[in-house]
């Protein structure tokens, strides 16, 4: 039975038919420009850092709990995949399965007690959690995890046919994974799970006294988004072939905040310009910064002065990020628009 | 009329300070009840004891003859207890039918369904339509696409009643639903209290003891966080005790 349809005078209508397509071809289509544009060994890369970015918005940009320990998923993630490799069998898809399970069934563990704690509290615990998790793989791991030297290992071909160690099928595969965690998400943000988190980002005790476990949903949402960080390192450890004890390092955390921060936290498509932004600022700069200074025959400052600046113009006058602001100017000259 | 929520010997303590002390509460079930007092008097966290806001230190709450002293905010919400806050409390970051959305969902069997929730656009028309419902009721249909922020003090304070209402409560707590308005908007408000009471059973908290006096069929006050006194509009505020909370002792005649 077809449900009713809301009275014309309200001024909100139904969800537009083949949004989300559209959004996932653009972004399909971004990825491709940028394969042509960059060296496509990268790509595969980038797939994995957006994935982890994403997960991250979840968390800190809707959800509103900043979280220096979000590293520690994406390395169990990637330890979890490798470890199936070594000690198991070389299926990639398995070994997908038991990073994500690994990182899932920790932060089913951890969510019970951190979600207990709020703002700084929330991050440092976080980070502790992190610290641990990089110094078991360093040491007392280091019999499974081969410690600071790494552990190498490679996988079978996807159904026989497509290896993840060439760069054109690592982008296709990681790309596929970025599309559809993208699809996820934004169906979960669009939907009342997706306005029930934002509100408590807001003020959690006002959305208890609406008849919601307000716990129990901060729990899930911790969950999905740690099970998409881990993807996101089992990803890495099948393209890469190779973890060790740099990938669970809580300093990664720095470059996924960064990332939301530059292109707006709580917007999916925010996340993903932020993750470009920011990589292009790290993979580019370097590179690019000692050609300029040659040819201006001046010395320029490293790139991490120039990613400090972009990150002062964003915090002093793009507050919402690039994202943010843009959406922020459209409804306040839609705004000026309706009162002329 | 049974009562619908009681509480016995219900004490607050802050350290030092006693905010409430051994109140005997009850409101009985399709009656709108006033409680007054002067500033400070225990009314808000007589409130807050009601709806599970904090604990009490001592003393027992029941609803529907059951216990609910521990229960958390959101049990008491599935039981039938909702309320409003005296400084307006509505999300602000989300837009007028945003808000509305987590009210009516929490109260519908769509909304009930996990996979629903989780993967159904909260545009769905059946959500759509629940949501003007709410909107319709308070005023604010063609408020519902802007965000709360845009919102005049006043409407934010009818979005709040409005998706208080649209849990479909069985008791229904106003903190001071007039505190902050202007005349017109205060019209509005008392308007609106005048429509639900016939529907709802609802306890008020009011300062603005001559705006509430037509809505309520009984009066209760607050002093010092004890209950003083109890009745209809009329006993209570020819009382001595009540007079002489608000207004001092009468100085003895010459």
């Amino acid at each position: 039975m077809s449900s009713p349809a809301p009275s014309s005078a309200f001024p909100v209508s139904p969800a537009p038919r083949g949004g989300l397509v559209r959004e996932l071809a653009l972004i399909a289509a971004g990825l491709v420009l940028l394969s042509f544009v960059i060296r496509i060994h990268w790509m595969a890369d980038f797939a994995v850092f957006f994935i982890l970015v994403l997960s991250f918005d979840l968390l800190y940009g809707y959800m509103g709990h900043l979280s220096f320990g979000h590293m520690l998923y994406f390395g169990a993630g990637a330890y979890g995949a490798a470890l199936w490799l070594v000690y198991g069998n070389a299926s990639a898809l398995i070994a997908l399965g038991v990073g994500m399970a690994v990182a899932a069934a920790m932060a089913a563990l951890w969510g019970g007690i951190v979600l207990r704690t709020h703002g700084a509290s929330f991050a440092l615990i976080n980070m502790a959690f992190n610290e641990i998790g990089h110094f078991l793989v360093q040491s007392p791991l280091a019999a499974y995890t081969l410690g600071e030297d790494g552990l190498s290992c490679s996988a079978d071909p996807l159904f026989g046919v497509i290896s993840l160690h060439e760069d054109r099928w690592a982008f296709v595969f990681t790309g596929s994974m970025l599309l559809a965690v993208y699809a996820l998400l934004r169906v979960l943000t669009r939907s009342p799970f997706g306005i029930l988190v934002r509100s408590i980002r807001e003020n959690e005790s006002r959305v208890q006294f609406l008849g919601y476990d307000t716990f129990r949903f901060k729990w899930v949402t911790f969950v999905i988004a740690s099970t998409i960080a881990a993807l996101a390192g089992a990803l890495f450890t099948l393209v890469q072939g190779f973890v060790s004890p740099r990938v669970i390092s809580p300093f990664g955390n720095v470059d996924v905040i960064f990332a939301v921060l530059i292109g707006g936290a709580g917007h999916l498509g925010g996340a993903l310009i932020g993750a470009a932004v920011f990589l292009a600022i790290k993979n580019f700069l370097p590179v690019m910064i000692p050609e300029l200074s040659r040819w201006l025959d001046v010395k320029l400052p490293q790139w991490e002065l120039w990613l400090g600046i972009v990150l002062l113009v964003i915090v002093f006058s793009l507050r919402g990020g690039i994202v943010g602001t843009l959406r922020a100017r459209w409804r306040k000259s839609r705004a000026v628009e309706a009162g002329a | 009329m049974a009562d619908l929520i009681t509480t016995s010997a219900l004490t607050k303590r802050f350290h030092g300070l006693t905010a409430v002390q051994a109140v005997d509460f009850h409101v009985r079930e399709g009656e709108t009840t006033g409680v007054i007092g002067p500033n400070g008097s225990g009314k808000t966290t007589l409130f807050h004891l009601l709806s599970g806001f904090f604990p009490p230190t001592a003393g027992e709450i029941r609803f529907c003859g059951e216990p609910i002293t521990a229960l958390p905010p959101h049990r008491r919400v599935a039981l039938g207890i909702a309320r409003t806050f005296q400084l307006v409390s509505v999300f602000s970051s989300l837009t007028v039918w945003e808000n509305a959305v987590l009210a009516v969902l929490r109260i519908q069997p769509e909304g009930a369904a996990p996979a629903r929730f989780f993967l159904r656009s909260c545009r769905h028309p059946a959500v759509l339509e629940r949501c003007a419902e709410a909107l319709e009721r308070v005023g604010l249909t063609a408020q519902a696409s802007l965000p709360v922020a845009e919102l005049s003090y006043g409407d934010k304070r009818m979005l709040e009643i409005g998706i208080t209402l649209a849990l479909r409560p069985r008791l229904l707590l106003l903190d001071e639903p007039l505190a902050g308005l202007s005349d017109h908007e205060i019209a509005r408000v008392v308007k609106l209290i005048g429509e639900i009471r016939r529907q709802f059973t609802v306890v008020i908290i009011e300062h603005k003891i001559s705006k509430i006096l037509e809505l309520v069929e009984r009066l209760s006050v607050m002093n010092e966080g004890r209950l003083i006194c109890e009745g209809s509009p009329a006993e209570v505020l020819s009382d001595p005790r009540v007079r002489e909370c608000y207004w001092g002792k009468e100085a003895p005649a010459c």
